[in-house]
């Protein structure tokens, strides 16, 4: 039985690390992709006014979730993972972002919630 | 440059995964008290491999295609998916279960560490649909150190 305890353990560690390693890479990318300007270092970023809206990135091996590739806004956004995808508030601000497979769901309650800060800001203006 | 998709039923996958993290938890919990069930993690990359090169003799796949999917056990899921990346992470479960196999007796701790460590990537594919083995492969894919 102490074979598999100490099995137990070490696997147990190493999905610790992994986890919090996994922790630290993504609240970092948040961090500077929630820094980051509308208009950083990728140029623009189109407003859209009244709606939030998804940014979406792939690339070639993913055939799943195969869109247009957007090199420099894949850099400003830090996507290391494929599908990632970033929702956008209507002022141009990434309020979620979602590094690997994102189902429906999650992204309508995020865009909803998006659509919510929108109205929020909008009656405080 | 891209390969075209095709259908995979997301279904056997899933039933593949089940498989696996049975069959583990059986050798690893099991083999506290009867020993001789360690000999389930050998079988268990044997399966993987070979379902890996041909995939007709993918235990688990097979049971899906052959039993619960006929009986409608388990419903199909046809996704347009690649299934490259899939059977790659098959190959690699497989492999570090034979690796497994090896440290079983000198060295149970390492071996069943690896065990369970497939068991555990499994099942975060199974509960979060996050496939480690299918990142590595889009990653060698990107590196153009693997071709599909």
């Amino acid at each position: 039985m102490s074979a598999q305890l100490w099995a137990l353990a070490v696997v147990g560690a190493i999905v610790l690390a992994a986890a919090g390693l996994e922790t630290f890479r993504s609240r970092r990318a948040r961090r500077r992709v929630f820094a980051a300007s509308p208009t950083g270092p990728a140029g623009h970023l189109p407003m859209n006014g009244e709606e939030p809206y998804i940014l979406y990135f792939t690339g070639d091996s993913c055939t799943v979730c195969r869109t247009h590739q957007e090199p420099a806004l894949a850099r400003q956004f830090h996507v290391y993972t494929l599908p990632t995808t970033v929702v956008m508030g209507a002022d141009g601000n990434a309020l979620h972002i979602n590094y690997g497979y994102a189902p429906a769901p999650k992204l309508e309650r995020q865009l909803a919630d998006a659509r919510g800060a929108g109205l929020r800001s909008a009656a405080t203006a | 440059m891209s390969t075209p998709a095709q259908l995979v039923d997301h279904s056997a996958l899933k039933v593949n995964q089940t498989g696996i993290i049975a069959t583990v938890l059986v050798a690893f919990i099991g083999s506290a008290v009867f020993r001789p069930l360690l000999v389930l993690i050998p079988l268990l990359a044997i399966a993987l491999l070979l379902g890996t090169f041909a995939p007709q003799l993918a235990l688990f796949k097979q049971l899906y295609f052959k039993v619960l999917k006929p009986r409608g056990v388990v419903k199909p899921r046809p996704v347009q998916d690649r299934p490259e990346p899939h059977n790659f992470a098959q190959g690699l479960g497989g492999v570090f279960l034979a690796v497994a196999s090896i440290f079983l007796i000198p060295l149970p701790v390492v071996g069943l560490a690896l065990s369970l460590l497939v068991a555990v990537l499994a099942f975060v594919n199974l509960a979060f649909g996050y496939c480690v083995g299918c990142q590595i492969f889009f990653q060698l894919e990107r590196r153009g150190l693997i071709r599909a």
